[in-house]
């Protein structure tokens, strides 16, 4: 779907019609790594800010919506339907969302401001960091001098070597060696839960 | 100091992660403008490894035998999805990524692969192509 028909049906779905808020489940399959697949072409100015696009962190929830103050002082008003995709750690639902969280959104900017979103992501982290240390479920990292406690969570965390598929075996980590991190920022503090840590393998 | 090659052509796939810049939540509050001062999370930026010789340096694409043309700040590049139809117009406002610390890295979709990462995106961009959780994607980039 063209961008903008995106955007008509999103704000017909958006603004009350009589029919179900589907947002964009409409659209095609909610996977993340499909969700993106409208045919498109965007081009911007250099340093124009993106409109379909929220950075910030989350300071109140009414209903579905998010109210989100961005780390630049924008304020954002953030609609999540049935449709929305919502990442924390894992794919979730909405009701995971908490005052407080980190966010980036992805949508659909609609005609009163409100940014209708096709994918939020709470708490996202992707670090280049090198392990300092391994304790039982930690990664110690340190990111640009910055120490960072990465927390293995069982059933979740997975690591990919030397980008082969990824497997729940973190023994062939290694302290000394680089890592990227794909994770979950615990909320004012220098600790994340570890979705994927991407490595080179010895 | 490694010299980087005058006149190649770019390559035509890349592994591509994403990094914040600019104001940001979390670990990522310390991140900066990048290394031409006006990177923002927020807008279509890309890293590109070779935009000084200090950067080269440090990125070392050569040492997974890629030879980058030199693009400076300001430049723009069409980089899409390699299994998308989605293109978007990205604008170098950063070093990046180390390119030498993930040689041979590949990454593939629906048969097709790219290998070597020798191009980061803001979130803002990374999510015009995947979703910021695949954390790497396989994109083709042109001038």
């Amino acid at each position: 779907m063209e961008s903008l028909g995106r955007r008509k049906f999103l704000t017909s779905a958006v603004l009350g019609s009589a029919t179900a808020v589907v947002g964009a489940t409409a659209l095609g399959s909610l996977a993340p790594e499909t969700a993106f697949a409208q045919e498109d072409n965007w081009m911007l100015e250099p340093d124009a800010i993106d409109p379909d696009f929220a950075e910030g962190r989350i300071t109140g929830i009414k209903g579905t919506m998010l109210m989100v103050t961005g780390s630049d002082r924008t304020f954002h008003r953030i609609l999540l339907t049935s449709g929305t995709s919502v990442w924390k750690l894992r794919n979730t639902t909405f009701d995971e969302a908490e005052v407080g969280d980190g966010l980036y959104a992805r949508g659909a900017r609609m005609p009163d401001g409100v940014l209708a979103a096709d994918a939020v992501w709470l708490n996202i982290v992707n670090l280049q960091t090198h392990i300092v240390a391994i304790n039982r479920d930690v990664l110690h990292l340190d990111h640009h001098g910055h120490r960072i406690v990465g927390h293995v969570v069982t059933g979740t965390t997975a690591a990919v070597y030397n980008g082969t598929p990824a497997i729940s075996d973190l023994s062939l980590l290694q302290v000394g060696k680089h890592a990227q991190v794909i994770g979950a920022w615990r909320p004012d503090t220098n600790e994340v839960d570890i979705a994927t840590v991407y490595a080179a393998a010895a | 100091m490694a010299s980087p090659p005058a006149e190649v052509m770019a390559p035509a796939t890349s592994e591509a992660s994403w990094f914040c810049c600019g104001p940001a939540f979390g670990p990522c509050s310390s991140a900066g403008g990048g290394a031409c001062g006006t990177c923002k999370s927020a807008s279509l930026h890309c890293a590109w490894p070779n935009t000084s010789d200090a950067c080269y340096d440090i990125t070392r694409p050569d040492k997974c035998g890629d030879d980058l043309l030199r693009r400076t700040c300001g430049h723009q590049f069409f980089v899409k999805h390699l299994c998308g139809t989605t293109e978007i117009a990205v604008t170098v406002r950063d070093c990046g990524p180390q390119t030498d610390l993930w040689c041979g890295e590949k990454r593939c979709c629906s048969g097709k692969c790219a290998t070597n990462r020798l191009i980061d995106f803001t979130p803002a961009a990374f999510t015009r192509l995947g979703s910021l959780s695949a954390g790497i994607i396989p994109v083709t980039i042109r001038s």
